[in-house]
């Protein structure tokens, strides 16, 4: 008899997420929580959570944790990263964002956080609209892209160009590690994991910003079921947000 | 014999886990829970499960609470 799969240790007992039906959130709370499990990272970990559907992340998640309001989650972790630094101790500090956090409100924050290489690890969730406030479009909504406060679809003319967020990310020369994954099948997730093992690892090993964009659905506000959602991205975003390695400083 | 447990307590029904396995042995429910869900079931009557883990994988919920391969 061998176990195969068993909840990771990292996520609380008895949580139960609060994302909706077929949220890929839940995904990729997985792949972390696995993946800290695998590097033995818990216990020295602290988890800085953010504004937006996963603001609660600290209910799932058996780690140390603090809240970083409105997409000041990279510059809060900046400062655990620094001041336990200064103390001689060497903390593994992530953030968990989505599009929103990360690359609208906090953009400032997020790429001045790479531009410095912070040795702090980023995860950006992007479900390409502002989820938890009713589906607004965000800076990664794509072209066309039919949203709350965009019935007529996103149009270059009036709101511009949507934001790629890992190129952009992997043009910081403080930047160890840039990828964008997706999770809309099992392949996919396990090139996931994978990735956020690198990003943890390159933390681990001193090489700068780490950052992982993971491409996930919101099936409430794009108002498809789990699995059409799943085939939109397979079939539609990743026109717009081309999957693979944009930086990574061991290969460069 | 291997299996998968499910928590159906965690269990939303997205069917996400249905789609994903490869020899078809997650169900929805014939009768709804208390919240009106009818919610996935596993169901290996020809022992057929290869302990894969996919549809572990794929549940966003980690309502798939253990996979044992036997
Ligand atoms: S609103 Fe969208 S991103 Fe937020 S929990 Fe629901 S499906 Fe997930
Ligand atoms: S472990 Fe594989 S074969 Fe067994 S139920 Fe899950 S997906 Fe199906
Ligand atoms: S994937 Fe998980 S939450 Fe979705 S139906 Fe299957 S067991 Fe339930």
């Amino acid at each position: 008899m061998q176990t195969i799969f068993e909840t990771p240790k990292t996520i609380k007992e008895n949580s139960r997420f609060s994302f909706c039906p077929g949220c890929d959130h839940g995904v990729a709370i997985k792949l972390v929580a696995q993946v800290l499990d695998e590097l033995g990272l818990q216990e020295n970990t602290i988890l800085v959570a953010s504004s937006g559907c996963s603001v609660n992340l600290y209910d799932y998640l058996e780690l140390d944790c603090i809240e970083a309001p409105h997409g000041r989650a990279c510059a809060v972790a900046t400062g655990i990263k620094r001041a336990h630094k200064v103390q001689g101790k060497e903390k593994f500090v992530f953030t968990y964002q989505g599009d929103g956090d990360f690359a609208s409100i906090g953009l400032g924050e997020s790429l001045h956080s790479a531009l410095r290489g912070e040795n702090i690890t980023a995860i950006c969730i992007n479900n390409t609209n502002f989820g938890m406030t009713g589906g607004q479009m965000g800076p990664t909504s794509v072209l066309g892209q039919i949203t709350s406060t965009s019935p007529q679809g996103r149009n270059k003319e009036t709101h511009g160009f949507p934001i790629k967020t890992a190129e952009h990310i992997a043009l910081c020369d403080g930047t160890s590690f840039s990828a964008r994954v997706a999770l809309f099948d099992v392949k996919n997730i396990l090139k996931a994991k994978n990735a956020i093992k690198k990003a943890f690892e390159y933390q681990k090993q001193g090489l700068g910003f780490s950052f992982v964009e993971i491409l996930a659905s919101c099936p409430t506000n794009w108002r498809l079921s789990p699995l059409e959602s799943h085939n939109k991205i397979e079939n539609e975003l990743t026109k717009t947000y081309p999957l693979g390695i944009f930086k990574d400083i061991k290969n460069d | 014999m291997s299996y998968i447990v499910i928590d159906e307590s965690k269990c939303k029904s997205c069917y996400l886990c249905i789609n994903a396995c490869p020899k078809k042995l997650i169900k929805a429910k014939e009768k709804p829970n208390n919240f009106g869900e009818y919610t996935a079931e596993f169901k290996d009557d020809k022992k057929e499960c290869i302990a894969c883990a996919k549809c572990a994988l794929v549940c966003p919920d980690i309502a798939i609470t253990k996979v044992v391969k036997e």
